[in-house]
């Protein structure tokens, strides 16, 4: 008897002794190895059996977690790069799965086209659900604002605007159909964009995310408003921002919430040493990303 | 044939099964915290988990009491006694089958009302984008159920011929796992990515196709969660196709086991 | 009508790396209505075999049988008959009165009736304390009897017992013999296995001896008893007559009272005489008789 209690009570100290390295071993295991290797795709539905919906949503909720760790760490700022391209990988894997699993479209559209600047690769990614979720308004809105604002192909835009928007039945998307379809417009698009994405955000990490960017957005705007009022009183474009403020017409100074600093091209465009991120992203990691795609 | 209908009822409830399936089902309790990790479908992820639930136990349960029904009564010799009594061998099978069958059906429904319990908190919390189609939720519980009883079916057949434990339970989840499959393996072979896959082999998948179930036609996980129309035409087939094979599978089963020696 | 009728019945097994295992060699046996038959036979003689056989749970290579004019393998043969399978199981889950009702159900026994005569097996077999707990919680003598049990409910006019008294204790075996002596004066047939020929003696009308799978001997308990007669102890009083004359008797035993002389069966005539003419006075005669277990140890003996 006593010697039993024994043998527990070693087992139990041994546990304690275990316990906090093992944790930790886990804890600072490399994001790849984290995220984990995602096995061919015909592998993987043999694999799920008859329960492909849930392997799918469980992909893209590992995804999610990483990322939204990542954010939370450095308190949402990015200190360390995400593995883009295995999240991109995965999110693949998910939509072969379960073609409809809205949340993979959904995140996907938001790192690869800011932070990857894969929009090929994302606008290919909404076609594919497109194709499944028919109903779906969201699909084509991400696509025609990547359209229009990245890759410039306005008439491509157009198309997936107009279907946005005789799916929603609201407005929303034919305004920006209208509005924004030309280069001058492209900080009211962004931020059009961007306050629909806020709005219906409910992760918090992203929520977050989108709110950076959407406020970096409408300080961009105020500067541009306060540049045309420049224009309009002094007959010439600002050189530097500076200007706008000392002249009255910008208070208060903008603040790029990505710690960088505005400033006027020599069109008077404006700008950020930011480029609208916190940290500069390996592309070199990013190309394969693509690679995805055209294996499936 | 309903006398031993009941007594494997009574059999699989005093062996605490049902208890046992109420305590997994607690993890019902979980899935609306785990579903609002989702971003743009809560009550979808909620649907899924769910759905995905109610399949696992079910699967567990044609697998270890399909597999194990016959396998037990032979081996604690129970057959000796009641096989002996006025019973015909394949009364005695086909009640064993029913009985785990109607059990397999009763757990579906109190699981499929706990679920819809569960997606409609959500779902109340969550407003869906679309509205949630409670008819094709209960429909695809309810092909989940054919489909775990046509598993039986195959656990059974394998039993008759087998004298040990493994060779069912494991014979039945290879038989899950390839029939899940059979649909896309077809497909694969009769697209122009497999030209240079022997004829041989084509032939040999072609046959195992027809021969092994065909689960993928119960699968109705997809129209379930996200709302999509079910082709009615579709699912009279399957249910055809239900019947038929597990017509095929109690009659070679029956056959094999009234020919069984209770040595 | 022969309640059991079993004409050449053979049984070949067929054992690992196919090697072929003769338990049957053409059995010969006719049990009529009303007999209590008891079937003897050494470990692995083929008693077994041979029930089986007879409930359908295997099937003969040769040879038919019938059980009160049914085929063997068909449902309808067991319909009318009590079977105890050697060391019997039921289903632990269940109560030994679930169990009975069980049973009585199959035999398609109106509610009424089941309900009565469950509760008079229960209680003619002692398990009327135990009837509501289930069975996994039974000693092996419990089991035994709802396996005796659930042979009576539904009074069948023929008892099959494979080794009905095994794993009963003194007071079980007796419990189990006052039934089948019971059931024998209601006119009922039993046919029942053992290797214990003490049962066989006090309860058989008839025996049958099986040997590595043949019937070695089949006769009434009555003449086998009366051809093991070996002749008689014959108990004399020292004091009277003269013993001289019995000289040529084998002398058993002795005392300052007694003498006991051993006379073969064809030597008791002249021995009587013999003591009659010389005022021998007889005070005891016994007779000497193989027992059933010498009976049994010389057929198998034989056999082997």
């Amino acid at each position: 008897m006593i010697k039993t209690a024994s043998v527990t009570l070693i087992g139990l100290i041994l546990y304690g002794i275990l316990i906090l390295p093992f944790t930790t071993y886990l804890h600072n295991k490399p994001f790849v190895e984290k995220l984990g290797y995602v096995p061919s795709v015909p592998a993987f539905k043999t694999i799920a059996a008859d329960q492909k919906e849930l392997v799918a949503a469980s992909l893209v909720l590992k995804v999610l977690i990483y990322f939204g760790g990542l954010v939370e760490k450095s308190e949402s700022q990015l200190a360390i790069p995400p593995d883009y391209m295995s999240m991109s990988r995965l999110l693949h894997g998910a939509v072969k799965l379960d073609p409809y699993n809205m949340d993979a479209y959904y995140f996907a559209q938001s790192f690869l086209t800011w932070d990857v600047k894969q929009y090929k690769l994302a606008n290919d990614l909404l076609d594919y659900g497109m194709k499944y979720r028919t109903w779906d308004w969201c699909l084509p809105f991400f696509a025609g604002f990547n359209s229009a604002f990245f890759l410039k192909d306005y008439a491509a835009a157009a198309g997936y605007y107009q279907r946005a928007g005789e799916l929603s039945g609201s407005d929303l998307s034919k305004l920006l159909a209208g509005r924004y379809m030309q280069e001058s417009g492209q900080t009211e698009l962004a931020i059009g964009y961007l306050s629909a994405m806020v709005k219906g955000e409910h992760n918090p990490a992203l929520k977050k995310n989108y709110q950076i960017r959407l406020t970096a957005f409408q300080e961009a705007h105020r500067i541009e408003v306060a540049r045309d009022h420049y224009r309009e009183s002094r007959g010439a474009i600002p050189a530097m921002i500076g200007q706008l403020v000392s002249g009255g017409f910008l208070s208060p100074p903008p603040r790029d919430p990505y710690g960088g600093e505005f400033y006027l091209e020599g069109d008077g465009k404006v700008a950020t040493t930011s480029k609208y991120a916190f940290a500069k992203v390996k592309n070199k990691s990013l190309k394969n990303a693509g690679d995805v795609n055209e294996r499936h | 044939m309903t006398t031993i209908i009941g007594i494997t009822l009574k059999g699989i409830f005093r062996d605490r099964v049902f208890q046992g399936i109420m305590v997994t089902a607690c993890a019902f309790v979980l899935i609306p915290g785990l579903a609002t990790l989702s971003m743009r479908q809560v009550t979808e992820l909620s649907l899924t988990l769910t759905l995905s639930l109610i399949s696992f136990i079910m699967l567990m349960l044609s697998v270890f009491l399909g597999g194990t029904s016959l396998w037990k009564d032979i081996e604690r010799r129970y057959t000796f006694s009641v096989l002996g009594l006025p019973l015909s061998r394949q009364g005695y099978l086909l009640g064993r089958f029913g009985g785990t069958a109607l059990f397999l059906l009763l757990v579906a429904v109190v699981l499929g009302i706990a679920a819809g319990a569960v997606v409609a908190f959500t779902a109340s919390v969550h407003p869906p984008d679309r509205p949630i189609v409670w008819g094709t939720v209960a429909l695809c519980i309810l092909f989940d159920v054919l489909k775990y009883i046509l598993l039986i079916a195959v656990a059974f057949l394998i039993s008759t011929v087998s004298t040990s434990f493994f060779l069912p339970v494991f014979g039945t989840i290879a038989t899950f796992l390839a029939g899940g499959v059979t649909q896309q393996v077809y497909e694969y072979i009769h697209s122009p990515a497999s030209k240079n896959l022997s004829p041989i082999m084509k032939q040999l998948a072609t046959g195992l196709y027809y021969l092994l179930p065909n689960f993928s036609a119960f699968d109705l996980k997809v129209n379930a969660i996200y709302g999509l129309p079910v082709p009615a035409n579709g699912l009279f087939l399957t249910v055809a196709y239900f019947v038929v094979y597990v017509g095929l599978l109690l009659s070679f089963s029956a056959a094999i086991f009234s020919r069984r020696e209770m040595r | 009508m022969n309640v059991i009728d079993i004409t050449g019945l053979c049984k070949q097994f067929t054992g690992k790396r196919m090697t072929k295992v003769d338990a049957l060699k053409g059995i010969d046996l006719k049990i009529a209505q009303g007999e209590i038959f008891g079937f003897l036979g050494p470990n692995g003689a083929g008693k077994s075999t041979t029930i089986k056989c007879l409930m359908g749970l295997i099937r003969p290579t040769a040879g038919t049988a019938a059980i009160m004019g049914e085929q063997i393998g068909s449902v309808a043969s067991r319909a009318k008959i009590g079977f105890l399978p050697e060391n019997p199981a039921f289903y632990d889950y269940l109560t030994a009165e679930e169990y009975l009702r069980f049973v009585g159900k199959t035999f398609k026994m109106p509610e009424a009736l089941l309900t009565r005569r469950a509760d008079e097996t229960l209680k003619q077999l002692e398990l009327w304390d135990a009837r509501k707990r289930p069975m996994r919680g039974y000693s092996k003598g419990m089991v035994q009897r709802v396996g005796l049990a659930q042979t009576m409910i539904h009074d069948p006019d023929l008892y099959i017992l494979d080794e009905p008294m095994s794993g009963l204790d003194p007071i079980g075996r007796a419990l189990v013999k006052d039934i089948i002596l019971d059931l024998k004066k209601r006119g009922k047939s039993v046919f029942f296995s053992t290797h214990i020929t003490d049962d066989v003696e006090k309860v058989c009308d008839r025996v049958g001896v099986i040997v590595k799978g043949q019937l070695e001997a089949l006769d009434s308990v009555e003449n086998i008893v009366r051809q093991g007669i070996e002749g008689y102890m014959v108990q004399t009083r020292l004091s009277r007559g003269n013993h001289e004359a019995l000289g040529g008797f084998a002398v058993a035993r002795t005392n300052e009272t007694f003498i006991e002389y051993f006379v073969p069966v064809a030597g008791f005539n002249e021995f009587m005489a013999l003591a009659g003419q010389h005022s021998v006075e007889v005070t005891l005669v016994e007779t000497k008789r193989k027992d059933l277990e010498s009976f049994f140890l010389e057929i198998v003996g034989k056999g082997k």
